[in-house]
Order: structure tokens, then C-alpha cells, then sequence
């Protein structure tokens, strides 16, 4: 395995290599720029470090940072800039390995001297990763990493540019329940999750949140990785008939609880999975399309949100990747350069310590929603809750990102 | 009490996709000892090419298996004489590191053709069951255990009942005396591995109805059925038949009694106290490794 990454690691070095002596070539040929005006101050462009996990484990959601990243750039430039630089992406692969995620950050900052710096995915990589910006006093802004852990250590320049850490995740759930009038409440629920650093805090929040409204736990699991198969859960669960089910699902178990649920003949006036939901086709064909509906899930953001810049950014990542819509992932790492370049905008220069004042200080505006932060950089927003409906995924609260004002409740029996 | 008897079921239903999915894996190292890492990405190559015919024809994943069986044969086949054959009677790291190597190659082309993405195949009645009172019998778990019993019979026929399977027999009981009394050793070899890659191909067909899978879900598989093999005595098939049957026992009993958590664990501690007290495993025999060796 490290051997063939290995290869094409250096495969990709060699290409890069070649690229960039073509990009010099091409530069010395035109000579001095003299026809853009707005650039007619030949100025040196604003380089942004940044380590991706475009090979390995991470590499599907690493792509999409790296798209997420790149459509941002394209934006900026195409708008003069920052601060009137053009804005530069220096990406390398860390192979979803965390010790080349900390030697990637060291030799950016200390040897090719980037200018600004922004995060890698997952929280296993930007744990190491924002530690080396810490030490060297460089703003961080990461995309995707909202294990709790990350947050203990009194970070002074680490930002999670996403609305909520994990623990809070359900909350808008929570309160979505709450608004309910008190009759019509659910009154009971079963709760399972996946043993994993994003589905676990999700749920166990969930459940002394609603324990604390007075609904009664009936069932409740933690189940690792590699379990595939969930009918006896689905027969322990139908067995206690729970109001609520919520599963912390990763994908595959997501879909497997639902098919079994659907074996046993069991339907909860509500069910809530964290992220499998979110995966749109694969997910309503997995289940079947009619077993989605009234499902409900968190998730940071949707491309229908009608949040600002949204809609640029889906049509430009459309217009740039033959048409697809944007992953969440890709949409993560936009609002972390979104992020930091408000800080850059407002401070009016790349000071690592002013941006890093002005960001615990400020709210920026994202196309995830407006986003703060506590003096440890966790997000203080409220995560979307989107349900599917007829077929596709509706944004359902928080008020201010609805797609609509129809909740499906009580979820209809399976067809 | 009703409580018992569908885990029981449950399990019984699981083990049998386990047992014919642990199959070939045996049989493999039994005639040629080979163990064959690369039977988890095979199962999941037949899950992937299944879930393309039934997506594109809406024929019942349950029936492409037949059509799986004898293209998987074909490719085992040419593995075995392309890749396999080449290694010989080389030492059974050797065996490891070549199919591992097999397995990531499987996985890469899995990934380009087909992408990093979940697919699971949904017949018609993929979430529906069967009812006995208040027991519930998942069509899908049980087609796909019939489908597998079937499967599992038909082997054992053929190893037990034709010449070529006594072949195969002698060969992995005796691989010289069977070379002296004209048994063709590579023959053999290249039957007994295309046989073996073919339950892999019943065994994905299954797969590809029963789980969600994408092109790493190998690893998960090869685990659990290595386990499952060495549980049972390497080898030896109606060892990783019972073996398999109870690992499915474990995992819903478990399920059910203790935690969801504990449910693989135990499983692998009853491997890890079996083989305390059989090193051989269930129904391994250590007079076959000192021939061997």
C-alpha cells in the first residue's frame, strides 16, 4: 500500500514539478505583465498552505475540501483578489497520514513560507496539524474536525469553520422537539450509535437533552465499526415500540436500520440518523425511496440554503466539476476560506494575531450561515435540520434556512 | 423465549451466508495451502458486477448468482494460472503478500470503474419478511441462505461424489501419493481454485442483496471469514461450516443477551479459547500440516 501511494506520490511531485517550470516558461515568455489593469502593480500573489488527504482513507471528502478550496480561489481572484493579491493554493497530499499532515504544515510555514494557512479534513488530521500552526502562531481555519478533544487545549488561533462541534450537533433537533406542543411530543425513544469520534457525542447529547424534556430512554447502544448486520436490533427496538428512534450512523449502518426496521415491521413516529441520510442517492436507493420519507438528519449545510453566496458557489462548482452538485465537505472548506479571508479583509493585512483578535471578536457571514466562535475557536452556531420529503432532502430549522414549513410528523408507516 | 428462538433463526440465517461466503477460502488452503486474502475483494467484485446486471436488467440478484458462479470459475481460473501458479508450492507468506497485493488491485480497479461509493442491490421485496406467529423471517436472509445451502450441497457433492472432487481430496490429504497415483497437481490446483472463487461469486450475489458494500468493504469481510476458517481448522469445510454458523450464533445471541459492542468481540475470544485448547481448530488436523510440511 505505502508503496504504491509512495509511486504515485512521487509521480504526482514529478507532474507538479513539470507544471510549474511549464507556468515559469509562460510567465517569462509574455514578459512583464502590462495588460491587466487592475494588476498593473505587478503584485506578488498571497500563498496559502494547505495539506489535503487526497490519497488514502480520507481521500473521497479530501477531494472535496481540495474542490471547495479551489472554487473559492477562482472567486477571489476573479474579483481582484486579496487585498488586491492574487490568491495562491499551494496543496500537498498528506496521504491521510497524520505524521505527513505535521511535516506537510512544518515545511509550509518554515520552508516555503506561506502567507496564510488553512486546515486539513478530519479531526485525526487536524488534531497534529493545527498544533504545528499553534506553535509557529498561524491562524487555522479548518474545514472539518469537530471532535470535542479539539477544543480542550486553549488553542488561541484554531477556528472550526463549521456550525457546531459534534456535542452540539443535535441540538437543533432537540429544539425542533421542543417546539412541539407538549401533547403532541413524542414520548419515548431508542437510541444506537456507530462507536465513532462524530456519531457517538452526537447522540449521547441527544439523549440527556431529550431525557431532560421527559422522554423516556428505552433502548439505548453503542455498536462498533464492523457490525453488519442489525435485524436483532431492529427486533430489540420494535420490541419496546420507542416514539423516537435516533441512530449516530455512519453510512452503511444507517442503511442497514432501516432495512431491518422495515423487515420487522417497525415504524417510530420519528427517526433520526446523524449523516447517512445526507448522502442523497446512495442513500434513498440503499433504503428505498419511499422508506426515506420523514427521515431526519443534521448537517452543515445544504446546497438549497438560502444562506449568501450559496447559490454562486453551487452554480461555480458546478460550472467547474462537470455539473455535480457539491459535496458538504467541498462546501466546509469554502466557508473556511470564506472565513479567513473576512479576517484578511477586515484587519487589512495578514498580521497572524489581529486576524486571530478579529475572528474571536467577530461573526462572518458563510454560505453555511453566520458563524462565531468561544475563546477555544468551537463554533457557536446551530447545525441544519433537514428531513427527506417526497423523494429529496428539505431544510426544516432552524427558521432562518428553511426550504419549507412542512415537517413530516408523525413519519408515515413504511409502504 | 421468543426472544431466543429469533436470534436463533437469525443467527442460523447469517452463519449460512458466512459458511458458503468461508467456503472457498477453506477449500483453497486445503489443496494448495494458499490462504487467500484476496477472496474478500473476489466477493466483492461479484457483489459489484451483480449489483451492474441487476441495476441494468432488473433480473433477481438471487438467480444472477447462478451466472456468477460460472464467470467467477472462468476468472478464478486464470488467476490461478496467470497469478497464482506462479508462487508454486512457495511458502505460505509468500502466498499472503501475492494475494494481498491481489486484493489491492481488485480494490483499485473497483474504485476506478466503479467509484468510492455505496450500492447495495434492493429487489422487490428487500424489506419485506416472512411471519411464523411472531417471528420474523427476513426474505432476504432467507433466500439468500437457501441460495447459499444449495450452493454449500452442491459442493459437497461434488467433492465427495466425482472424481475430479476425490482429486481435489487426495490432493489436499496427500499431495504425493495423489501426484504418484496420476493425479495432476497443478490441474488440481487450478479446479480446486477456481471452485473456491467461484462460491466467491455466489457468496457477492448474496452480498450485494444482504449489504451495503463499496470497494474497501474487503477488508471487513476477509477478517471475519479468516476467522472463521481458523475457528473451524484450516482447511476443513464442514469445520468452517460449523464455525460459520457459530459465529452467527455469537453475533445475534450477543447482540441480543449482553451488548452490540461485545457481539464481534466474543466472537473472536471463542477463537482465541479454541484454539487455546485445539490448536488445530474445530476439526483441523495436525498429521495433514506435518505432511505437508
Amino acid at each position: 500500500m505505502n508503496k504504491i501511494s509512495g509511486r504515485s506520490f512521487n509521480r504526482r511531485k514529478i507532474f507538479g514539478l513539470t507544471v510549474i517550470a511549464a507556468a515559469a516558461l509562460t510567465v517569462a515568455a509574455c514578459g512583464s505583465p502590462a495588460t491587466s489593469s487592475k494588476a498593473a502593480v505587478a503584485t506578488a500573489p498571497t500563498v496559502i498552505g494547505i495539506s489535503l488527504p487526497l490519497t488514502g482513507d480520507f481521500s473521497q471528502p479530501g477531494t472535496q475540501a481540495q474542490r471547495g478550496y479551489e472554487v473559492w480561489r477562482d472567486m477571489v481572484n476573479a474579483n481582484g483578489g486579496l487585498l488586491g493579491h492574487p490568491v495562491e493554493l499551494k496543496i500537498t497530499d498528506d496521504a491521510s497520514n497524520q505524521d505527513t499532515a505535521v511535516a506537510d504544515y512544518t515545511r509550509l510555514i518554515t520552508q516555503d513560507k506561506v502567507d496564510l494557512l488553512l486546515g486539513t479534513f478530519s479531526s485525526l488530521l487536524n488534531f497534529p496539524a493545527s498544533a504545528v500552526a499553534e506553535k509557529n502562531g498561524m491562524l487555522y481555519v479548518e474545514p472539518a474536525g469537530g471532535a470535542p478533544t479539539m477544543f480542550t487545549r486553549g488553542f488561541k488561533y484554531l477556528f472550526f469553520a463549521q456550525p457546531a462541534v459534534a456535542s452540539a450537533q443535535a441540538d437543533v433537533f432537540v429544539n425542533w422537539i421542543k417546539s412541539l406542543p407538549v401533547d403532541t411530543r413524542p414520548k419515548s425513544a431508542a437510541y444506537a450509535t456507530q462507536d465513532d469520534p462524530f456519531t457517538r457525542p452526537v447522540i449521547e447529547s441527544m439523549q440527556s437533552q431529550l431525557e431532560a424534556l421527559g422522554i423516556k430512554t428505552l433502548y439505548s447502544k453503542v455498536y462498533p465499526a464492523e457490525t453488519s448486520n442489525f435485524q436483532t436490533v431492529a427486533s430489540a427496538i420494535a420490541a419496546k415500540k420507542p416514539d423516537i428512534i435516533a441512530q449516530g450512523a455512519v453510512f452503511e449502518d444507517g442503511v442497514s436500520l432501516v432495512r431491518s426496521l422495515r423487515q420487522v415491521g417497525y415504524s417510530p413516529k420519528a427517526l433520526f440518523q446523524t449523516s447517512a441520510p445526507g448522502n442523497g442517492s446512495q442513500y434513498s436507493t440503499g433504503v428505498g425511496a419511499a422508506n426515506t420519507e420523514g427521515v431526519f438528519y443534521t448537517v452543515s449545510w445544504n446546497e438549497k440554503a438560502n444562506t449568501p453566496l450559496n447559490k454562486e458557489f453551487v452554480a461555480a462548482y458546478a460550472q467547474k466539476y462537470n455539473n455535480e452538485v457539491p459535496a458538504e465537505d467541498a462546501a466546509d472548506a469554502f466557508a473556511a476560506a470564506q472565513i479567513l479571508q473576512k479576517a484578511v479583509e477586515s484587519v487589512g493585512s495578514i498580521d497572524q494575531t489581529k486576524l486571530a483578535d478579529w475572528l474571536h471578536a467577530n461573526t462572518v457571514e458563510t454560505i453555511l450561515g453566520p458563524l462565531s466562535w468561544d475563546a477555544t475557536g468551537a463554533p457557536q452556531s446551530s447545525f441544519i435540520l433537514a428531513q427527506w420529503q417526497s423523494g429529496s432532502v428539505e431544510i426544516v430549522a432552524p427558521s432562518a434556512a428553511a426550504t419549507t414549513t412542512t415537517v413530516v410528523y408523525p413519519k408515515p408507516a413504511w409502504k | 423465549m421468543e426472544h431466543l428462538v429469533q436470534s436463533l433463526i437469525l443467527g442460523l440465517l447469517i452463519g449460512g451466508v458466512y459458511a458458503l461466503m468461508a467456503s472457498g477460502l477453506t477449500l483453497v488452503f486445503g489443496v494448495m495451502r494458499i490462504i487467500n486474502v484476496a477472496h474478500g475483494a473476489l466477493l466483492i467484485a461479484s457483489a459489484m458486477i451483480t449489483w451492474y446486471i441487476w441495476r441494468a436488467t432488473g433480473i433477481d440478484p438471487f438467480l444472477i448468482a447462478i451466472l456468477m458462479t460460472f464467470l467467477m470459475f472462468g476468472v478464478g481460473w486464470l488467476l490461478y494460472r496467470t497469478v497464482i501458479s506462479r508462487i508454486g508450492a512457495a511458502s505460505v507468506s509468500m502466498s499472503v503478500l501475492l494475494t494481498f497485493g491481489l486484493a489491492l488491485t481488485i480494490e483499485g480497479l473497483l474504485n476506478v470503474f466503479a467509484g468510492n461509493k455505496f450500492r447495495s442491490a434492493t429487489p422487490s421485496y428487500f424489506d419485506q419478511s416472512f411471519r411464523l406467529g411472531g417471528l420474523i423471517f427476513p426474505k432476504t436472509q432467507v433466500y439468500g441462505a437457501t441460495v447459499a445451502l444449495v450452493m454449500l450441497a452442491a459442493l459437497y457433492f461434488i467433492l465427495s461424489k466425482t472424481w475430479t472432487g476425490r482429486a481435489i481430496r487426495a490432493t489436499s490429504q496427500n499431495p504425493t501419493s495423489a501426484a504418484l497415483i496420476g493425479v495432476s497437481a497443478t490441474g488440481v490446483a487450478a479446479l480446486a481454485f477456481a471452485i473456491g472463487t467461484a462460491t466467491a461469486g455466489v457468496g457477492g450475489s448474496i452480498l450485494s442483496v444482504l449489504y451495503p458494500f463499496f470497494p474497501a468493504s474487503h477488508y471487513d469481510w476477509i477478517s471475519r471469514l479468516l476467522g472463521i476458517v481458523v475457528l473451524g481448522g484450516m482447511g476443513s469445510l464442514p469445520g468452517a461450516f460449523v464455525a460459520a454458523l457459530l459465529l452467527g450464533l455469537a453475533e445475534t445471541l450477543t447482540a441480543t443477551y449482553i451488548s452490540l459492542q461485545w457481539a464481534t468481540l466474543v466472537f473472536y475470544m471463542t477463537i482465541l479459547v479454541v484454539l487455546l485448547v485445539r490448536p488445530q481448530g474445530l476439526f483441523g488436523s495436525q498429521l495433514r500440516e506435518d505432511v505437508a510440511a
